[in-house]
């Protein structure tokens, strides 16, 4: 008896140590990106590095400059904005049209499912790198202005995927309920819509979030879009475009502030919303 | 008298056309901060003269492959969208087909000011690809203090010298500072690399790794002897680390005060001086060491304005090129942003120099800089450095012998080249 | 009777199912298929990037892709003396061999030496034409087979534990958004920050408080510590997008199950493997799908932590774009990368068993 309880005490101390490293190792680099946003440059050169911002008599000292510099920087907030709207739109259709082809592959009977799934796949095994060029012959030649082309370029990496997602979990209902909407009268969409689409619910929200995410982060597609139209950069652009006051200096500092003043609202959003958004689709499909 | 004659030509040709719209021309130039502030009082300078032309300057990110990768972008997709451009020194030779011949436009007036070795450098198969706007050449960076506090009244003037100096140096501060290091420069595998290898390689008498008159000589003992003593050096005079090393690595730790000589360009010095840093007053900078060679050698760095072939509005772009980098703007660029001009005169004028006085030691070293190869091997360069800088930085991290290296060296760049490969 | 209504519901799903995935297809057409189709064809040609108006472009067939793969196996003569023996280094006491410059063939093609290994008391060369390009594929997949374990592994973790009622919970939750919201090209620098050579970053810090190191490893030159640096670096950013899949899976398995096997006195790990991980298959297959496709497409970390030091696929791709701006060549790595990820993507189809659910 005496050896089973000592057994369940290892093992949940085991576990809550793996938990903290895991806390350490998720959180660090964000602690130290805070810690050098509020360095000057000189405090970022000084080794051994230091916990927390101090000058060279050791006394604490912080350096609010990085972060006044990143705000007077039109750049940076406008691109802010884009950002928000490019990835916000990107997501959004990804969804949209996602969950659309989800249904029909997932819950429909139809010939060459298997083909459809594999070509949609297939968009996106290529390297960014590799399409870059082809792309921007074909935004050129359609003449889209800078947000349009990223918005279409992103669908190449997020729509397969939130097809791909969708469709698992879609074929993971169970098929009484569209049998018995049907009894009920109703059509296949609005069974879709109405019923199976929110009991998709923490899919839905899944897949929007790691597909917002992605068209935030992307830089290489956004760089050569909004090479001629600045006011459409997005952040990741126009961190690269932080420079420091001499040809060659790295403003290390800014980027940190920058990288610090961008993730904290994302956070802050995703947890308010996300327990709303699921909340919210759930108890739409609360029926009988 | 043909100047004026050409600027009432253009001027009219601009008002003619100036009734609908503005002529719009864009400047692709870099991100920092201050030489954005620069271009953009230059190109509001210019509007003045040319009250029909819009000039927008445009940013472009600082890493050196990026903007590369944006500028082929364009090039690639033929665009007329930007006019100007501000290339690397060795950019001319690769990009020559797709930049205008600035003699068509009058250039003739203006090259006779500028250094040589850099007009050179921008001119292939007689046309002139850019104006040079503004240069760079390696300098050495030493700690006066240190040097005098053990014993040295002169920065070292050949290698061996060098690297005694560090070696001493070292092992004194290293006892109460674990992080000091006698010699920190470049040796992260990327073009830096190829300048700072060129400059040990050329000083040491093993020539510029492909000949003006194209031919490859790498493949020689003194550039296998100085890449070796190289080998040798990290580790103990210069960290392990220095295999990873940009010029901003390099400067954060000479600028710590960890280190005792450091390989940078002039942009070091300036900030160096600020403020703020541990350094400020205790250092200098001088021309690199020599070797077998009996002379030290500089890379030449730097950057040109360049026109596009594909812009809508060559002339008037090429008067803007002429314009970005005339006397008055090399002059102000000199004294706000110290940034070493092209034109010689300016070496000697009071108001430079009182603002940046090392610029009159600086002189000699960019009067005598030693370009990479790009024009001969013009326009395969970048593949050229590629396989330089992967050879070199696999020698000194100690993973292959020098000497083989260097003949795998000189087979690759016959593939790459076709040149003839000159044999010891 | 039925068949006929099976045959009219048959044909109005068919319909629907046609209108709803029509947005994909134009979207595929619009944005996917010219891309796509330059990239194939390029990489049969010699085309060069920016070429301007020369038109140099020619079809060369299968050359790119024979230029990138082709290698070859040398048997390295020993040294001989005098006598006729093999002469042994006095230095190492190894017995010596020629050169593998002399040995490896030159025209009409340079094989370049990868590396050496005995076999049967003969040592033999590895040449290949392109040892940049068959290193960056061996990068790639030690890469890709280490970082997509361990972040399935470690996302597998966060996803049970925020999916279930410990106290940690909610903490976690929160946690694991961090790395997921910072900037991708910003946490490379951050990393590369903390990864610094010397006292001023942190781990090299870290070590030398601790007495283990004088604080002077250089995480991203020394050969040994920098694929362990890169997956470090890339699991860090990836465990939360696999935990987020991963969680969403295991909320769609109904409690009533676990509840009944409470009931029925099983315990947890039994729960786990008997309820937990079967009904998770589906969520975890397309997560591995995923995750490896992205691994084996890895730019960003290399690029920005490595650069030219060591390449993965994409980065080389990259490189021999903007440097060589050779067209050809990159397009015929990016279909060279296609097939790896299609190979690892049937495989993951077949293995599990997903491809079983086909209606």
């Amino acid at each position: 008896m005496k050896s089973k309880k000592v057994n369940r005490i290892i093992i949940k101390s085991i576990f809550y140590i793996v938990v903290v490293i895991i806390f350490i190792y998720m959180l660090f680099p964000f602690y130290w990106a805070l810690n050098s946003s509020l360095k000057s440059e000189d405090q970022l050169m000084q080794s051994p590095a230091t916990f927390l911002p101090r000058d060279t008599d050791g006394n604490i000292s912080f350096y609010f400059e990085n972060y006044k510099n990143i705000f007077s920087n039109s750049t940076f907030v406008r691109s802010i904005g884009n950002s928000i709207i490019v990835a916000g739109l990107t997501t959004l259709i990804s969804l949209v049209v996602g969950s659309f082809s989800a249904f029909a592959l997932g819950k429909l009977y139809f010939k060459g499912k298997k083909i459809t799934l594999y070509l949609i796949l297939s968009m996106t095994m290529f390297p960014q790198v590799t399409v870059l060029s082809g792309l921007y012959a074909v935004i050129t030649t359609l003449n889209l202005a800078a947000v349009p082309s990223m918005i279409l370029s992103y669908m190449i990496f997020t729509l397969p995927f939130t097809t791909w997602v969708l469709t698992t979990f879609f074929r993971q209902l169970p098929t009484e309920i569209m049998q018995s909407a049907q009894v009920d009268g109703a059509t296949p969409f609005q069974t879709f819509w109405m019923i199976l689409l929110p009991l998709t619910a923490p899919a839905l929200v899944t897949t929007g979030l790691l597909a917002f995410i992605a068209a935030w982060n992307e830089y290489l597609f956004a760089l050569t879009f909004t090479s001629i139209e600045p006011t459409a950069r997005t952040i990741p652009v126009a961190i690269s475009l932080f420079s420091g006051t001499v040809a060659r200096q790295e403003p290390f500092g800014e980027i940190m502030a920058a990288a610090i003043v961008v993730t904290i609202p994302v956070v802050l959003l995703v947890l308010i919303f996300q327990r709303r958004i699921v909340a919210g689709l759930t108890a739409g499909a609360v029926k009988g | 008298m043909k100047k004026v004659l050409l600027v009432l030509l253009i001027a009219l040709i601009s008002m003619g056309i100036g009734f609908s719209d503005n002529v719009v021309l864009t400047v692709a130039a870099g991100a920092v901060g201050q030489e954005f502030e620069l271009c953009k009082e230059a190109a509001d300078e210019f509007m003045k003269l040319y009250p029909c032309v819009e000039v927008k300057v445009l940013e472009t990110p600082d890493l050196a492959t990026d903007r590369l990768g944006l500028y082929l972008q364009f090039f690639e997709a033929k665009s007329s969208e930007v006019d100007v451009y501000q290339i690397d020194v060795i950019w001319p030779g690769d990009l020559a087909q797709h930049f205008v011949d600035l003699y068509e436009y009058g250039a003739q007036d203006y090259v006779g000011n500028h250094f040589p070795a850099i007009i050179e450098n921008n001119t292939v198969d007689g046309k002139l690809i850019g104006m040079p706007w503004f240069t760079d050449a390696g300098l050495l960076y030493y700690r006066e203090d240190l040097l005098k506090k053990y014993g040295y009244d002169n920065p070292p003037a050949t290698w061996d010298e060098l690297e005694e100096m560090a070696k001493t140096v070292q092992a004194g501060e290293k006892k109460n500072n674990p992080d000091f290091w006698g010699f920190v420069f470049q040796a992260n595998a990327y073009e830096g690399l190829t300048c700072d290898a060129l400059e040990w390689v050329a000083s040491n008498g093993g020539g510029t790794i492909i000949s003006p008159d194209k031919k490859i000589t790498i493949a020689n003992k003194n550039a296998a002897e100085i890449l070796e003593k190289v080998r040798d050096w990290i580790g103990t005079i210069a960290p392990k680390g220095v295999l990873g090393f940009g010029e901003e690595d390099a400067r954060k730790v000479f600028q710590g005060g960890n280190a005792l000589f450091m390989r940078n360009w002039p942009y070091a010095y300036s900030l160096g001086e600020q403020d703020g840093s541990v350094i400020k007053g205790k250092f200098g900078a001088c021309p690199l060491p020599a070797g077998n060679s009996g002379k030290g050698a500089a890379a030449l760095g730097g950057w040109q304005v360049a026109v596009s072939k594909y812009s809508k509005n060559p002339a008037l772009a090429s008067q803007l090129a002429f314009f970005l980098s005339n006397y008055e703007n090399q002059k102000t660029r000199a004294i706000k942003g110290s940034y070493n001009p092209t034109i010689m005169s300016l070496y000697q004028d009071p108001e430079v120099l009182e603002a940046t006085p090392i610029f009159g030691s600086l002189y000699d070293v960019f009067i005598n800089a030693a370009a990479r190869p790009s024009t001969a091997s013009a326009p395969r360069y970048n593949e050229v450095s590629t396989l330089f800088f992967k050879a070199v930085h696999s020698v000194i991290s100690g993973e292959e012998d020098a000497m083989t290296a260097l003949e795998n060296l000189a087979l690759d760049l016959e593939e790459v080249t076709g040149f003839e490969v000159v044999w010891e | 009777m039925a068949k006929k209504e099976t045959g009219i519901l048959l044909k109005r799903q068919q319909k629907l199912a046609l209108k709803l995935l029509l947005p994909t297809f134009i979207i595929l057409a619009l944005v996917a298929i010219y891309p796509l189709a330059d990239v194939f064809i390029t990489s049969f040609t010699n085309r060069e990037f920016a070429g301007g108006d020369e038109n140099k472009t020619e079809f060369i067939g299968f050359d790119n892709y024979i230029s990138l793969l082709a290698f070859t196996f040398v048997e390295l003569p020993p040294v001989l003396d005098e006598n006729g023996n093999q002469t042994i280094d006095s230095k190492t006491g190894e017995p010596l061999y020629e050169r593998a410059i002399r040995v490896l063939p030159r025209t009409p093609y340079r094989f370049k030496e990868m590396s050496q290994f005995d076999l049967f008391g003969k040592r033999y060369v590895v040449g290949a034409r392109n040892p940049e390009f068959l290193n960056a594929i061996w990068n790639t997949l030690v890469f890709t087979v280490t970082s997509v374990f361990l972040e399935t592994m470690l996302g597998l973790f966060i996803a049970l534990v925020v999916n279930s009622n410990f106290k940690a919970k909610g903490a976690l939750r929160t946690t694991m958004l961090v790395p997921w919201a910072v900037i991708t090209v910003v946490s490379a620098r951050i990393w590369e920050w903390m990864l610094q050579p010397g006292n001023s970053g942190f781990f090299n810090m870290l070590l030398f408080r601790l007495g283990i190191s004088n604080g002077q490893a250089s995480f991203l030159t020394e050969p040994a510590l920098q694929m362990p640096s890169m997956v470090m670096v890339d699991v860090w950013k990836t465990a939360p997008y696999m935990a987020l899949l991963l969680l969403a899976g295991l909320q769609t398995i109904p409690r009533e199950l676990y509840e009944a096997a409470d009931v029925d006195g099983a315990s947890k790990p039994k729960q786990f493997f008997s309820i937990t991980l079967p009904l998770l298959k589906p969520a975890l297959a397309v997560a591995l799908i995923f995750r490896t496709l992205d691994a084996l497409r890895v730019f960003d970390v290399f690029q920005v932590l490595l650069g030219s030091k060591m390449y993965s696929m994409a980065s080389y791709n990259y490189f021999q774009l903007i440097q060589n701006r050779q067209m050809g060549l990159a397009s015929a790595i990016g279909v060279i990368i296609f097939l790896f990820i299609s190979i690892f993507a049937i495989f993951y189809m077949r293995s599990m068993g997903v491809e079983k659910h086909e209606v």
